[in-house]
């Protein structure tokens, strides 16, 4: 197995080298190509469609300023349908038939898991702007590998799980319930919730499990309601959180509840309703215009895309921002080749201004989130918009929240 | 108390859910012994055509151009995936043909409405109603009432209308039917134009409180297939029992033991079944003459 793996790498790795030259001579007028896969169809493809789309606006920016080292951003999207096999052989086609020089997106952590070790393998350094499991960037880490391609700029579970938890007891409240979905997404957040909670010693009252599509969700609120909580953490996807707070409404018994990022997915805004009302979450970024670049970008999507709302804020606010990132480390590099750009990501000497944040060497070799726990906030459901859930957020809005140094 | 009585209610409405689809199971099955997988898309198909009706019509106007559009569907799905499968007399070629059409079917709505799963407003107010302590939503008692209904009007047109009776006709006995004038082929286009015009009223029924998107009928649909067989395959009763016991042994089993293992007892009630009663608890025992 190892062996053929070796050839494998092998000839992708002849592959890639062989196409370089090749595109050499014609290479002042061929524009860069750089992947974005994520799901466009599927349960969570208003999540996808989101970063596209923000990618899409980012790319026309720089190609509109006159590109990069002189050549234009062509975006190669592909759909990856949610599935982990489907991502896998996209990665595949991206590398060595379309000749990626960066890939970003993902937005499933299975297919992110599944698919950028072929990144990893052809030395292509891949952005995951929406994707929050936490190991995506571990899954190629020192010491076992010599240099990880895998980057990110969303605020990866460990992260949220502990704000989660420290908002719950910041409130004051003892008696925590966890409800998480069963897919993997939703597991490894209870795992990250629960060994943080252990961590502060507290132990939850109950811990209940929900599967995708489930209709009726009494039995895990009388459990939750029967232990005495007083709050519900819960981590999952948009439709099945709005079935959570339709559940609770319908037993007529309402206690605060916190919830992973999808929250603010338009499915759970569309289907909870009035009962989504006060539901908080992290966010990495709220619609408000307080800053110039985010009005101006905000005003262009609304604009390009005929909305008045991003479906999911945060995925196309990471998805612009990923574009702008890898661009600068392309600029940096002075060149498309692969382990020079990620060099690059990981020293970026440019600063440069997104809509989440403005990121000042937002990488390091040890260190590939740029999202660090500072920059997220509580956005929270107020009649079908996200809003900042503190007065304080609210006020700061313009301030932008830089990177804590080797806060991660 | 309170609390058992809730989980009761809970699960009851919930049955009734997977009864109301199951239904269209048993009504094809009795007349030409052959089923329609595709019962889940059918019910999403119904959903989703009335989703979009909705605004124009109202809610209870909508029902009507609803069943118009699932008896259409039935008679099309019998049509193209049965009867060529029964021509030929093909023991199992209807099985892959249902399954065939109920996968075109689904990407045809996902090319319509998207992939999203979509908020059906509800034609009732969605606060909790206060019975005795046990609170449920007015759209739950009304798909309650909807379920029982729709299997009574199918019921009565089997026993008083002549096409009913052609069709309990064909189901005892297809060939003695068939001797007796009775024009089998079209009494099986109408048992799947019937079963697909239930799954479809089952569908904006049921969509209020479920989600509403083209994947809707996946976990549904094989759900109610547990509670037909469950239930029996040739009895409409049977179904509604057979519902009831898994809807109800699902929120019993999340709350008492562990929601991890909700649909567990639903899967040993239906090897068990299978194992001591194969025709259901309240099927015909037949003795297959070969």
């Amino acid at each position: 197995m190892r062996l053929t793996t070796r050839a494998f790498v092998g000839a992708l790795l002849g592959a890639t080298a062989l196409a370089t030259l090749g595109a050499l001579p014609s290479q002042a007028a061929d524009p860069i190509k750089i992947g974005v896969t994520g799901p466009y169809t599927g349960g969570s493809s208003a999540m996808g469609v989101s970063m596209r789309d923000g990618a899409r606006l980012a790319a026309a920016e720089i190609n509109k300023a006159g590109g990069v080292l002189g050549r234009q951003i062509q975006l190669v999207e592909r759909d990856d349908e949610a599935k982990n096999e489907v991502g896998a052989q996209v990665a595949q086609e991206l590398i060595s038939k379309e000749k990626v020089v960066a890939t970003l997106g993902f937005v499933n952590t299975g297919v992110a898991l599944a698919a950028q070790r072929f990144y990893q393998e052809a030395e292509i350094p891949v952005f995951n702007n929406v994707a929050t499991g936490t190991i995506i960037t571990n899954q190629f880490k020192a010491p076992d590998y010599d240099s990880n391609y895998v980057f990110r700029n969303s605020a990866y579970d460990v992260l949220q799980a502990g704000m989660m938890v420290d908002e719950a007891v910041a409130q004051g409240h003892k008696k925590i319930a966890i409800l998480a979905d069963s897919t993997n997404y939703g597991q490894l957040g209870r795992e990250d919730i629960e060994k943080y909670l252990g961590a502060k010693g507290v132990k939850p009252v109950v811990v209940e499990k929900f599967n995708i599509k489930d209709v009726d969700m009494t039995a895990q609120l009388l459990k939750a309601q029967q232990a005495g909580a007083d709050v519900i953490l819960a981590y999952g996807i948009g439709p099945e959180l709005a079935q959570i707070a339709n559940g609770m409404a319908k037993l007529g018994w309402k206690v605060p509840m916190i919830t992973s990022w999808p929250a603010s997915m338009q499915s759970f805004i569309d289907i909870a309703g009035a009962n989504g009302n006060g539901v908080v979450m992290p966010q990495t970024f709220i619609e408000d215009k307080t800053l110039p670049k985010r009005k101006a970008f905000l005003e262009e999507y609304y604009k390009t895309y005929g909305v008045t709302k991003i479906p999911t804020p945060v995925a196309g606010a990471q998805g612009y921002d990923s574009v702008f990132l890898i661009a600068a480390a392309i600029k940096q590099a002075g060149s498309t080749d692969g382990p020079k750009i990620r060099e690059a990501l990981e020293n970026l000497k440019e600063k440069v201004e997104g809509v989440v944040t403005t990121y000042d060497k937002p990488f390091t070799a040890a260190d590939h989130n740029a999202i660090s726990r500072n920059m997220v906030v509580f956005g929270k459901v107020q009649d079908g918009k996200i809003v900042y859930a503190k007065d304080a957020d609210a006020k700061n809005a313009g301030v932008v929240r830089v990177k804590e140094k080797s806060s991660n | 108390m309170t609390i058992f009585l809730q989980l009761v209610a809970s699960g009851v409405a919930v049955g009734m859910i997977y009864a109301a689809i199951a239904f269209g199971y048993q009504l094809t099955f009795a007349t030409s012994k052959t089923l329609n997988f595709g019962q889940g898309e059918a019910l999403a198909l119904g959903a989703l055509f009335g989703l979009t009706l909705a605004p124009f019509t109202g809610y209870w106007l909508m029902i009507p151009l609803v069943l118009v559009f699932g008896f259409a569907l039935g008679a099309v799905v019998e049509c193209l995936g049965v009867r060529p499968a029964v021509k030929i007399k093909s023991e199992y070629g209807w099985i892959m043909a249902t399954i065939a059409l109920g996968i075109i079917f689904r990407n045809l709505a996902e090319n319509i409405w998207g992939r999203d799963d979509l908020k059906f407003p509800s034609p009732l107010p969605e606060e909790a109603l206060q019975l005795g302590g046990i609170r449920m939503l007015p759209m739950e008692l009304l798909i309650i009432a909807g379920a029982l209904l729709m299997m009574l009007a199918v019921e009565i047109f089997n026993r008083k209308s002549i096409w009913g009776k052609a069709v309990i006709a064909t189901s005892n006995d297809i060939d003695a039917a068939g001797l007796m004038g009775i024009n089998t082929k079209r009494v099986i286009t109408l048992s799947y134009s019937i079963s697909a015009m239930t799954a479809a009223f089952a569908g904006v029924l049921v969509a209020p409180v479920t989600l509403t998107g083209a994947t809707m009928g996946a976990v549904l649909a094989l759900k109610a297939f547990a509670v037909a067989i469950i239930g029996g395959l040739e009895s409409g009763l049977g179904v509604i029992v057979g519902g009831l016991i898994l809807g109800v042994a699902e929120t019993l089993t999340g709350f008492y033991i562990s929601t991890g293992y909700k649909d567990v007892p639903g899967l040993i009630l239906l090897l068990v079944v299978l194992s001591i009663r194969p025709v259901g608890l309240f099927g015909k025992a037949v003795i297959k003459k070969v």
